[in-house]
């Protein structure tokens, strides 16, 4: 027997038992993942909202992918000719789910997860470029559709108009746009 | 010499981390007795998207600057300015602010009674 002891508890080095963890850890994400969509132990109903956890996730993701992919301009010239479209674009499609100044929203839409917010700071939120993407392109996974598929991108750009002059309409301004549309 | 297991305490760690993340919305003992339940009003918030227009301290999202950040809410003197912040007064702008104050930017919102009364309960846990 010659040369120097072997130490007996360090099996591994160091980067091996990492490695390990971290293989550990994505079986176990994986066994707990694949758990979840075939055992059903996710409760699926809308009734409960989602965890304070996975809300931020989702949320977070939307807000991200957004700004990584919806570019183009961060101004917008709003013309009175294409709010005013936009208005009855708006109130025709969106305030059933997004309501308005003084607005409510359908009872119903209180019974979605996630459930639709209500738009009027919309654009301090999001460039224009990023309110017509949303427009255009809606949002998986919240109920959101993709209006592109049945609007034109002439119409989207009236509802982003209108969506840039929101914060400047009053609960009255609001009725009576809707009036003198009616009349229409 | 490296102490064994540092990955094994890691993994310990970004666990606990997790399951510290599902955890939330913690509502501390209500300032009136409304008779409502904080708990149940902060679902009820979540669900009528009051955050989209106003900050809530403890409700997810609720990051809006268009309506006046609802923190310490138990402390205010009066609701939307006009009146006395009692959780009578509280419940009915809650559910008709268009009536209290019409033309504001408030809609009415179509809570129940009881809907109401666990709104006010989790407002006045904010102090």
């Amino acid at each position: 027997m010659t040369g120097a002891p072997q130490p007996t508890q360090q099996r591994w080095p160091w980067w091996v038992q990492w490695l390990l963890a971290y293989a550990v850890a994505g079986a176990l994400a994986g066994v707990c993942g694949l758990a979840v969509v075939e055992l059903g132990v996710y409760d699926v109903r809308a009734i409960r909202p989602h965890n304070a956890a996975f809300a931020w996730a989702t949320h977070t993701t939307m807000i991200h992918s957004v700004r990584l992919r919806a570019g183009g301009s961060t101004t917008l010239h709003v013309t009175p000719q294409q709010a005013k479209a936009g208005f009855a674009l708006y109130d025709a499609n969106c305030a059933l789910c997004h309501g308005g100044p003084a607005i409510s929203r359908a009872a119903w839409v209180s019974g979605m997860t996630p459930t639709p917010p209500y738009l009027v700071d919309a654009a301090d939120r999001w460039t224009p470029a990023q309110l017509h993407f949303i427009i255009a392109g809606g949002v998986k996974m919240t109920g959101m559709p993709a209006w592109g598929t049945t609007l034109s991108d002439g119409q989207i750009s009236d509802l982003v108009n209108f969506l840039e002059v929101m914060p400047y309409t009053t609960g009255s301004d609001y009725q009576r746009l809707r009036a003198a549309n009616a009349k229409h | 010499m490296r102490t064994p297991g540092l990955g094994w305490r890691a993994l310990a760690i970004f666990a606990g981390a997790l399951l510290m993340a599902g955890c939330g919305q913690q509502a501390g003992a209500p300032h009136w007795k409304t008779g409502g339940d904080p708990h149940q009003g902060a679902v009820v918030i979540i669900r009528e998207s009051c955050g989209a227009c106003h900050v809530i301290p403890g409700v997810q999202l609720a990051n809006g600057q268009v309506g006046p950040p609802l923190s310490h809410f138990a402390e205010r003197t009066m609701v939307a300015g006009v009146l006395p912040n009692t959780p009578p007064n509280l419940e009915r702008w809650l559910q008709t602010p268009q009536a209290v104050t019409p033309g504001n930017a408030m809609p009415n919102s179509g809570l129940t009674d009881t809907q109401a009364r666990d709104v006010a309960a989790y407002l006045y846990t904010l102090r």
